[in-house]
């Protein structure tokens, strides 16, 4: 089956969909909320190269980094038949040590010998990978703070589980059997991409099927550059800081030029403040992935989520940097907040080449909060993390939306009635925060006011930023409303906490956090 | 079966966007009818219906309304109202927080069916055991009420954290709301959807007073405009009464649909096929839906971006029907839908429109047979919808015949995705099932999806396009109830047994109400469980017995093999919702069949017909000339006046006794 306009599409349905069918196993077999219930995880299909040709639309932070955990892989190990794959080490392959990837080489019988026939990886946000606070974002200073680091291991070897590997990784968590569970889930997705590549295989012909993937690869390519022909050639630069590291460091500097010509562009980030001390630093496979996701938007949706938009994309980023930081600096909230200044600096960017096109900044960060502690009520061990949704920035086209994930993260947040049921937590309120969006033209979107009440004492850590930055407006537009972290002791006795908390909380302690608005776009009318 | 229904008739009423169809099955015999709709008031073609066709007096007219999910979808419900606990008035809004598309660069956020201004929220709070932390005052209801006054809205929704857990407070609420403003539409989310997560139960509540207004107006016009008993067909593919119909319109927004694959299941199983994949094929989307035994429900559907946790067939839609766009993009590849020509400007061969679609390369390939279209009485442009797939064609660098066969394979493409998505990715092989393709395209696209998914046998009911109304006509009465419970050990099991109960007499009594016998009745108890921790649940039937827990952990271990091909005996099993359906069984007239006949088969001439080998000579069949017993091989057309059926090369056909087709692979 030759290449052509129809086959083209019918193996982009066919490629997504295997994607998309990891990703519905590894939801509904997963054990913890943070998978099952808020979809942290993402799913991918890669070629014989490990070049990803179908990702399932999940979270975009994971768009660059699912390579980067193939490429580490393939690097690192001899894979193969049987074999599956895991790590989560930020410089090898990883991001921050609570997304725990997989990655299986898939094979299959051609002319009796056995064919590499592509690769399957997935990748879960662990509620607790273990480190030095519940829920494992730590305000660390080095890596070994922030849990159990899993270089690029092979979890299974000739179809057998290494248990010694599994059980050395669950004891060092806090939360063991939901660990084991949903490493079961992200297992099961594996078997499903395996079942369903070798289908493909059987059913077109390997040959096809890898041609249908490199041709899909050049159709994303093209897609992405036609996109950027659109973009008026030329060098654009901006910048915006990181409010603080959590130990007293900031603002940081994020600055990026980027280089538009001839349908490429490269990002070049020389000029951002080198590593810090505190544990907003960004692997690069992070920053790329703020890359793709500001190309892909520009690229429009109909784009397949594949690995060609990457060759119409150069990232520079110097090394040591806050943007491609270097071992073993911590990282735990790099994925999480610095992930999305980088892209609020890149659309920027964007912003100076087509002013008309691009909206002001979104909240900005995504209000991490982390419990961990044993429910008074039950005596069992509970993790909990969240992150809250915000201000989107407003646009040409209209007001930026209210109360919701932004940019790098879409994850959907847990009922109050679930988390009542499940732990020690009552939620006292929970509200759009009105009037904090930037003023203008197209107003910023609101943020969210979230108000728990501990009923157990508890570990609690906040990873947040935009808490004393806002997120720029655009054209004349006003920044949108900063956000705030407040503690309430026994529910009363204010207690301002910083962007970045580690705090022992007792029963009765109430936590009040409010979410940043967008900024606005253009000049509100006289 | 026994029943109370009399067996002097029913008469099946499916309103679509463009026809209103009838089905009357009295005496013995299945008369059907079509009649344009009145799309502004629905109600006028019902009525003209009844009218011309020979209903006795005594029959029961089922209808299956599309109002309340119009009223939804174009936005045109009532001025609502929303009460919840006081700081949580946003809930609706905030939903999961999640965006529905991920990479558009200026997201526009779905507005909430109820904005900020008509939410209010009251001072109480249940906790997560029941008990109550906040408890509702005189003063606090009175000040809602000075609120409402002020608002002058149609209906009023109430939902409050944990209300499943303890009602009184929605109760109290909804009781004083209806004391005061008599004339407003007032639900209660413990009422309509007594279940944990708010967000979801709060929407459902939401959507039901949103229709419920248009909904009870429109429901009594129908009792006014006809004498007949009437039943509405509701998104579970049973039917309720007009009464419940009007209290809880949220029920009905599937209710074609849902009628389309009781209609099917009902055809097959006569015709002796237990395991089958619905395949409806519409104008701008298709519906599938798998029934491995009986029809599966879902309480996760959401219409729009409006989630209602109330029972719905398990339907799966895609964007792609007949009246799909095909065009080639810039990166060189053909896409087919989302985009939709449908009704208006309909596809370029309807003389309107000028872009190609999915009906544009079915009859430049000559599968249309369009001097029968509608029973000849809509001419087709032969000419135009070669002119606009030409066009595609040019793109492509290709003949205009390929083209098309492209735009076939793309429409199947994304119809597989739909048929795998209910079969395999649930533990379902659809080689143990049989296809039911129906809906005005259905039939022409089903042979070559079955081969692609290696389902052994298509099933193309006698009148296609009239299954939907069928399916209103056979549906049993049912009433579904459910209560969140949470169990997680043995020692709940008597509050289970109690929760069963209640909900049990509380059916039997509402049943009573509306006259029927308690002998009719059948009662079905299942439980949601799951592992616990987790949140995705599955239905596992309420086991009874000595030791209910043991039992139903073990039905739930083999249903999550089943659907996710693991199970973990060492972990504990929680029931989440208990629930109780309560059925009375209509009487279902037994569909006409006849012995097979052995004559020839009657064909009404060859014409070139396109298939991926190239044009091939193929004979045209009259639908309605054909009888049991008839055979036939592949390539072949069948015209009827509402669908054309594809028979291709290497397919035979048959007609059994129903005067069903069944085609089958020849190797087969």
């Amino acid at each position: 089956m030759a290449v052509d306009a129809v086959s083209l599409e019918v193996f982009r349905n066919l490629l997504a969909s295997v994607a998309e069918e990891m990703g519905v196993s590894l939801g509904r077999t997963a054990y913890s909320v943070n998978m099952k219930e808020r979809r942290d995880y993402s799913c991918a299909l890669f070629d014989p190269q490990g070049v990803m040709v179908a990702q399932a639309a999940h979270i975009p932070v994971h768009l660059g980094a699912m390579t980067a955990s193939v490429r580490a892989a393939l690097d690192h190990l001899s894979l193969e038949q049987g074999d599956v794959a895991i790590l989560n080490d930020p410089f090898l392959g990883g991001t921050h040590l609570p997304d725990v990837s997989l990655v299986a080489p898939i094979y299959t019988e051609v002319g009796g010998k056995s064919v590499l026939a592509g690769y399957v990886a997935n990748r879960g946000h662990h509620a607790d990978i273990g480190g030095m606070s519940p829920g494992s974002l730590p305000l660390s200073t080095e890596l070994y703070q922030e849990g159990v680091i899993i270089p690029p291991l092979k979890l299974v070897e000739g179809g057998q589980t290494n248990d010694a590997l599994l059980d050395i990784i669950c004891r060092n968590t806090r939360t063991p059997e939901e660990r084991r569970g949903d490493f079961a889930a992200q297992m099961a997705a594996i078997r499903t991409g395996e079942r369903r590549l070798l289908s493909l295989a059987e059913r077109y012909g390997l040959s096809t099927v890898h041609e249908h993937m490199a041709a899909l690869l050049d159709y994303t390519e093209s897609l992405t550059r036609a996109a950027l022909r659109k973009v008026p050639e030329g060098r654009y630069t901006f910048s915006d800081a990181m409010d603080d590291d959590g130990l007293g460091h900031g603002p940081l500097l994020i600055t990026c030029t980027a280089d538009v010509a001839e349908g490429h562009v490269v990002f070049d980030f020389t000029g951002t403040a080198p590593q810090t001390i505190g544990c907003i630093n960004a692997p690069l496979a992070v920053t790329e992935s703020a890359a793709l996701y500001v190309v892909r938007c520009l690229a429009g949706e109909n784009v397949p989520t594949n690995d060609g938009v990457r060759r119409a994309v150069t990232v520079v980023a110097p090394t040591g940097s806050m943007v491609n930081a270097e071992a073993p600096s911590a990282v735990s909230g790099g994925n999480v907040e610095t992930s999305q200044r980088i892209t609020d600096v890149l659309l920027g960017c964007m912003a100076q080449a087509m002013p008309e096109h691009v909206p002001a900044a979104s909240q900005g960060t995504m209000n991490n909060v982390l419990l961990g502690g044993r429910n008074a009520a039950t005596g069992r061990p509970f993790a909990y993390y969240e992150t809250i949704g915000g201000g989107m920035g407003g646009g040409p086209n209209g007001p930026g939306a209210s109360a919701v994930q932004s940019h790098m993260t879409n994850t959907l947040n847990t009922p109050i009635e679930a988390m009542e049921f499940e732990f020690p937590l009552r939620v006292r309120r929970y509200a759009v925060r009105q009037g904090s969006g930037g003023k203008g033209r197209s107003p910023g979107g609101d943020g969210i006011i979230r108000e728990m009440e501990f009923l157990s004492p508890a570990h609690l850590t906040v990873i947040s930023e935009r808490r004393t930055s806002k997120p720029y407006g655009l054209q004349g537009g006003e920044p949108g409303s900063n956000g705030e972290n407040l503690l309430l002791k026994g529910g009363s006795e204010r207690q301002e906490l910083p962007a970045k908390a580690s705090v022992d909380v007792d029963e009765g302690d109430v936590l009040r956090i409010t979410t940043p608005g967008g900024g606005a776009w253009g000049k509100s009318p006289e | 079966m026994s029943s109370n229904i009399p067996d002097s008739g029913i008469l099946g009423i499916d309103t679509g966007g463009t026809f209103t169809d009838f089905v009357l099955l009295q005496d013995g015999a299945l008369t059907v009818h079509k009649l344009p709709s009145t799309p502004s008031d629905p109600s006028q073609s019902a009525a003209a219906g009844i009218a011309e066709m020979p209903v006795m007096a005594e029959s029961t007219v089922a209808h299956g309304s599309t109002v309340a999910t119009n009223a939804l979808l174009e936005r045109k419900g009532a001025r609502t109202a929303l009460v919840t606990t006081a700081g949580f008035e946003d809930v609706l809004q905030i939903g999961r927080q999640a965006r529905h598309d991920l990479y558009a660069l200026e997201y526009q956020a779905p507005e909430p069916l109820v904005p900020a201004e008509l939410r209010l929220g009251v001072k109480e709070r249940v906790g997560a055991t029941g008990t109550v932390l906040q408890a509702l005052t005189a003063e606090e209801i009175s000040l809602l009420l000075e609120r409402l006054a002020r608002l002058n809205v149609d209906a009023v929704a109430i939902s409050l954290l944990f209300s499943f857990l303890y009602p009184a407070h929605e109760r109290a609420l909804a009781d004083a709301i209806r004391n005061r403003f008599p004339a407003l539409f007032v639900s209660t989310s413990s009422d309509v959807l007594p279940e944990y997560r708010e967000y979801e139960r709060t929407s459902t509540v939401v959507v039901n007073a949103y229709v419920g207004p248009l909904m009870s107006t429109y429901l009594s016009r129908m009792r006014d405009l006809t004498a007949h008993p009437l039943r509405i067909m509701q998104s579970s593919g049973g039917s309720i009464t007009v009464d419940m119909a009007s209290r809880q319109p949220v029920r009905t927004i599937l209710s074609g649909p849902a009628g389309g694959v009781v209609g099917a299941r009902y055809v097959a199983e006569a015709a002796g096929y237990s395991h089958i994949i619905t395949f409806d094929m519409g104008g701008t989307s298709t519906d599938v839906s798998l029934c491995p035994g009986q029809i599966q429900t879902t309480t996760g559907y959401a219409i729009g971006v409006s989630p209602i946790g109330v029972p719905v067939i398990d339907i799966h839609t895609v964007g792609a029907g007949g009246g799909s766009i095909a065009k080639v993009d810039v990166g060189g590849a053909l896409r087919v839908g989302p985009e939709s020509a449908g009704a208006d400007p309909g596809p370029a061969c309807y003389g309107v429109g000028s872009d190609a679609t999915v009906t544009d390369a079915n009859l430049v390939l000559g599968r249309m047979a369009p001097a029968h279209f509608l029973g000849g009485r809509m001419a087709l442009d032969a000419g135009r919808a070669a002119e606009a797939v030409g066009k595609l064609a040019s793109a492509m660098h290709t003949p205009v015949e390929r083209a098309a066969l492209g735009v076939i394979q793309v429409a199947n493409a994304v119809m597989e995705r739909a048929l795998r998505t209910v079969s395999l990715e649930r533990g379902h092989d659809p080689r143990d099932f049989t296809l039911v393709a129906f809906g005005g395209a259905g039939p022409q696209h089903a042979c070559e999806l079955a081969a692609a998914l290696d389902i052994p046998r298509v099933l193309v009911p006698l009148h296609p396009g009239l299954l939907s109304a069928l399916g209103v006509a056979m549906a049993d009465v049912v009433k579904d109830y459910s209560r969140t419970v949470m169990v997680r050990d043995a020692g709940g099991m008597t509050a289970l047994e109690t929760a069963f109960a209640e909900l049990e007499a509380q059916g039997r009594q509402e049943m009573a109400t509306e006259g029927f016998p308690p002998d009719a009745l059948q009662v079905q108890r299942s439980l949601d469980v799951r592992y616990r921790g987790q949140s995705f649940e599955l239905p596992v039937e309420w086991p009874g017995g000595d030791s209910p827990y043991d039992a139903m952990a073990a039905g739930f271990h083999q249903a999550h093999l089943q659907r996710f091909g693991y199970m973990d005996e060492r972990n504990a099993v929680e029931a989440v919702n208990a629930r109780l359906r309560i059925t009375a069984p209509t009487s279902r007239p037994t569909l006409e069949h006849s012995e097979p006949t052995s004559g020839d088969v009657p064909s009404d001439g060859e014409a070139q017909v396109w298939f991926e080998a190239g044009p091939q000579a193929t004979h045209i069949y009259d639908r309605d000339a054909l009888r049991a017993g008839h055979r036939f091989v592949g390539p072949a057309l069948v015209y009827q006046m509402d669908a054309t059926t594809v028979v291709p090369p290497g397919w035979q056909a048959e007609v059994d006794p129903y005067r069903n087709l069944i085609l089958t692979p020849e190797s087969a």
